[in-house]
C-alpha cells in the first residue's frame, strides 16, 4: 500500500480548500443578507401595458431587495397570444414568468404547462401570506386561475365591459342618461346615426363583444360548461341576439366599424365620429385622454346595457404564472408576489393609470376612487361591480380549452351576418356546425342538435 | 409649340398628381410622426400644425434603435453572403452545361414553393436545439435559405442576356473561367448585380414572419419592434408613425443611390435580339 506522498497530500490539501471556500464563500453573503436568489436571472413575457412600465420603473427596487436580476419581454398582443403557446408547447423554458391568457387558461393549464402556486403560497418560508393577501383578489378575477383549489396564476389586469358615450349627443337625441337596455340602445343609435357621426362604436374583437347580447338575450356558447360543451348558436335566444348585435354593427357603426382595432375605435370616440363605445375598461377609459382629444368634458362612462335575461357584462383576466419548465421556479415566485402585490397595483393606479385592478383594497382605495371620478361616473366603482357580477360563474365559458377556436369562429360569423354575406339564420346554422365540428375534432363528446 | 409646351405642362400636372396619389400613405405616416397626440386625431384635421421631434426622441430612448441596428446587421449581412453564394451559382447556371441542370436549378426554388408559415414551426424546433433562437445569426440563416434561390435566379436571368461571345474571346486570350466571370461578366451585368441586391436587402430587411417567430428580445427586428407600440389599451400612433419613417427611410436612401442601376437592371434584356 502506498503511503501518502508529499504531492499527494499538497494536491489533496489544495483541492479541500477550494471545495470548501466554493462551498462556503457564496452562501455567507446570501444567508447575511437574506437573498437566497441573488444573481438569478428572471425573463418575463407580457403585454406592452402601463403595468409593465411601472414595473419597469419600480424594478430596481425589487432587484435591489432580491438581488435577482430580471429582464421584462413586453410585446403587443397578437405577438404576445403567438409567442407564448409557441413558447409553451416546445417547453423552451425561455421565460420564468409569463403571462396568463386567461381565454389560453384551459389548454395552458390542461395540459400541464403552468406550475401550481400553492406550493409556494402555503409555505411559510416562501410567502407571508398576510401580505399577499389572496383573499384580496376579486372573486371574478381569480375564477379563471382557480381549478377547484389550486391556484395557477395571480391575475394582474382585468378589463371589465363598459360604456364609454357623449353626454351632449344622447341629451340632445332626448336621453337624460344612457340607455339601460340594449333594445332601447339601438332605438337611441338610430336616433343619433348620421353620415358624421355613429350612434356605436366598438371594437373588432366580435367573440369578445357579442357575448354582451348573447347572454343578456339568455343564449350561450355551449349547453352548460365545461360539463357539455354542446354548441348552442342555432337557439330562438342567440339568433335574435345575433340580429340585434349585427345591426348594431350594420346600420350604427362607423363605416367599416366591423373591423376596428380597439385603437381606432378610440381614435373615432377621440374626433367624435361616434355616440358611444361599448368595449373593455381598459379600452374605454382611454376615450378622455386630454392629451388626444378635446371632447372629455363630454364623455361619460356607464356600465352595458341589460337584455330581456339580464346584465352580463363581460370580464377579460390576465394573471402571472409561473412556466412548468421554468429552472427559476422559486426566484419566479418572488417576481409574482411583488409585481401582483398591493404595494406595486396600488402605486400602478395611483401613478400609471393602471384602472383595470384585480385587487379590491386597491379599487376601494380613496385616492384611487378620486382619480378614476370623471363627470360623475365612479369608473373604479363600476369596474369592481362587473368583476364581482362576473365572478357569479357566467364566465365559465371563456376558459374552456376549446374556446379559442370556437371564438374565431364567431367572428366570423358576425362579419359575415353584418357585411351582408348571410343572414341571421343561415349565418347561425353554419355557426353550430362548424362548431360542433371544432369541438368534435377537439374530442369533445356533444349532443348534436336538430 | 405652344399646343406642344400646353401639353407638356398637362403631363408634367397629371404625373405630379399621380405620384402625390401613391405617395399618400407614405406623406401620411411621415406628418403624423411630427405632430403631437392632440393634433393628429384632431377634427376637423389640423393642417397647419407646430412639429414636434417628441416621437423620434421617445424612440432613440427606447429599446427601438437596438431592433433597427437588428434589422440592419441581418439584412445588410444576409445581402452580402447571398449575392457572395448566389451570384456565381447564378453564373455556373447560366453558363454551365450538365445533365442534371434543369433540375438543379430547379431544386434550389424548393425553399420558396410554399408560404414561410409552413416551414415555420420546423425552424423553431431546430433553431431552439441548436440554441440559435432569438440570435442575429439565426436570423441571417433563414434569411439567407429563402433568398439565395432568388439570386440565383435572377443573376442567372441577367447573365444569359451577356453575349457569351465576349467571354470566348477572352478565353482564346488565355483568359480562364474565373477572370471571364470577374473582368467580364460580372461588370456587364453590374445593373442586375444592383437590382438583385436591393431585392434581397428589401427581402430580408421588411421580413415579419421569421423575426416574429424565431426571436424574442435580444434580436428583435425593427418589423417587429414597430407592432409592439401598440399597447394593450391604446397604440402609440406617433412613435407607430415615427418609427415606419425610420424603417423607410435606409431604403429610400439606398433606392435613390442605386436607381440609375436599378432602371437599367429592370429594363435588361428587354430589347434582345
Amino acid at each position: 500500500m502506498a503511503g501518502i506522498t508529499r504531492r499527494r497530500f499538497v494536491k489533496s490539501s489544495a483541492a479541500a480548500v477550494a471545495i470548501t471556500a466554493a462551498g462556503v464563500r457564496p452562501s455567507r453573503p446570501l444567508a447575511q443578507t437574506g437573498k437566497p436568489y441573488a444573481g438569478t436571472r428572471l425573463k418575463i413575457s407580457q403585454v406592452a401595458h402601463a403595468y409593465a412600465v411601472g414595473l419597469l420603473d419600480r424594478l430596481p427596487l425589487f432587484e435591489g431587495q432580491t438581488g435577482i436580476k430580471v429582464e421584462i419581454d413586453q410585446m403587443s398582443f397578437p405577438v404576445l397570444n403567438q409567442r407564448e403557446d409557441l413558447e409553451l408547447a416546445s417547453n423552451s423554458g425561455a421565460y420564468d414568468v409569463m403571462q396568463m391568457i386567461f381565454i389560453r387558461s384551459g389548454r395552458w393549464i390542461g395540459a400541464g404547462w403552468a406550475e401550481p402556486l400553492n406550493p409556494f403560497i402555503d409555505d411559510a418560508k416562501l410567502t407571508d401570506k398576510a401580505a399577499l393577501d389572496v383573499g384580496d383578489f376579486v372573486a371574478g378575477a381569480m375564477a379563471p386561475f382557480r381549478r377547484g383549489d389550486t391556484i395557477y396564476a395571480l391575475p394582474w389586469l382585468s378589463d371589465s365591459t363598459v360604456v364609454g358615450y357623449r353626454t351632449d349627443l344622447f341629451e340632445k337625441a332626448g336621453y337624460a342618461k344612457f340607455p339601460e337596455t340594449f333594445q332601447a340602445l339601438q332605438e337611441a343609435a338610430a336616433k343619433i346615426h348620421t353620415r358624421q357621426t355613429a350612434g356605436f362604436v366598438t371594437e373588432d374583437n366580435l367573440h369578445w363583444i357579442f357575448p354582451n347580447w348573447l347572454l343578456s338575450y339568455g343564449g350561450g356558447f355551449f349547453a352548460n360548461p365545461p360539463a357539455d360543451l354542446t354548441p348552442t348558436f342555432d337557439t330562438p335566444e342567440a339568433l335574435k341576439a345575433a340580429e340585434m348585435f349585427t345591426t348594431m354593427l350594420a346600420k350604427y357603426s362607423p363605416p367599416g366599424g366591423i373591423k376596428l382595432d380597439p385603437s381606432i375605435a378610440q381614435a373615432i370616440m377621440h374626433q367624435g365620429k361616434a355616440a358611444c363605445f361599448l368595449d373593455g375598461m381598459g379600452n374605454t377609459q382611454h376615450i378622455i385622454d386630454t392629451t388626444k382629444t378635446t371632447l372629455a368634458d363630454r364623455m361619460a362612462f356607464t356600465h352595458t346595457p341589460s337584455g330581456p335575461k339580464g346584465h352580463f357584462p363581460q370580464l377579460a383576466v390576465h394573471g402571472y404564472f409561473i412556466n412548468k419548465a421554468s429552472k427559476n421556479k422559486n426566484a419566479a415566485w418572488e417576481f409574482i408576489k411583488w409585481a401582483a402585490g398591493k404595494d406595486q397595483m396600488l402605486w400602478s393606479a395611483l401613478n400609471k393609470g393602471h384602472l383595470a385592478c384585480t385587487r379590491s383594497s386597491v379599487l376601494a382605495n380613496a385616492q384611487v376612487r378620486q382619480k378614476f371620478t370623471w363627470r360623475g361616473s365612479d369608473l373604479a366603482s363600476l369596474h369592481l361591480a362587473v368583476m364581482k357580477r362576473a365572478g357569479e360563474g357566467y364566465m365559465v365559458y371563456r376558459t374552456v380549452p376549446q374556446f379559442p377556436p370556437v371564438g374565431d369562429r364567431v367572428i366570423i360569423a358576425m362579419t359575415a351576418i353584418a357585411s351582408g354575406q348571410t343572414n341571421v339564420a343561415d349565418g347561425m346554422k353554419s355557426l353550430q356546425k362548424d362548431a360542433e365540428g371544432i369541438l368534435e375534432k377537439a374530442g369533445v363528446k356533444i349532443n348534436r342538435r336538430g | 409649340m405652344s399646343n406642344e409646351r400646353g401639353r407638356r405642362r398637362w403631363t408634367v400636372a397629371a404625373t405630379t398628381l399621380f405620384i402625390l396619389i401613391v405617395l399618400c400613405p407614405v406623406l401620411f405616416i411621415v406628418q403624423m410622426s411630427v405632430r403631437s397626440g392632440l393634433d393628429a386625431f384632431r377634427m376637423p384635421p389640423v393642417l397647419v400644425f407646430r412639429p414636434t421631434v417628441a416621437n423620434y426622441v421617445d424612440l432613440v430612448e427606447s429599446k427601438f434603435v437596438r431592433s433597427l441596428m437588428n434589422s440592419t446587421v441581418t439584412a445588410v449581412s444576409t445581402t452580402i453572403l447571398a449575392m457572395l453564394l448566389g451570384v456565381p451559382a447564378g453564373y455556373a447556371f447560366s453558363r454551365a452545361r450538365f445533365r442534371a441542370q434543369r433540375i438543379a436549378s430547379l431544386w434550389t426554388l424548393i425553399t420558396r414553393m410554399a408560404p414561410p408559415i409552413a416551414f415555420g414551426i420546423p425552424f423553431f424546433l431546430i433553431y431552439k436545439d441548436l440554441g440559435l433562437i432569438d440570435t442575429r445569426i439565426g436570423l441571417v440563416v433563414i434569411y439567407l435559405t429563402f433568398n439565395l434561390s432568388l439570386v440565383i435566379w435572377m443573376m442567372r436571368a441577367f447573365f444569359d442576356s451577356v453575349p457569351r461571345s465576349l467571354e470566348e474571346a477572352a478565353y482564346i486570350d488565355g483568359a480562364g473561367i474565373a477572370t471571364a466571370f470577374v473582368k467580364i461578366a460580372l461588370p456587364l451585368a453590374a445593373p442586375g448585380l444592383a437590382t438583385t441586391a436591393i431585392f434581397t436587402f428589401l427581402l430580408a430587411w421588411n421580413d415579419f414572419f421569421y423575426s416574429l417567430l424565431l426571436t424574442r428580445s435580444e434580436a428583435v427586428t425593427a418589423p417587429v419592434a414597430i407592432v409592439n407600440f401598440m399597447n394593450y389599451e391604446s397604440w402609440e400612433w406617433g412613435k407607430v408613425a415615427a418609427a415606419a419613417t425610420m424603417i423607410m427611410l435606409p431604403v429610400v436612401a439606398l433606392s435613390v443611390v442605386v436607381r440609375k442601376y436599378i432602371v437599367r437592371g429592370l429594363t435588361a434584356g428587354a430589347l434582345k435580339g
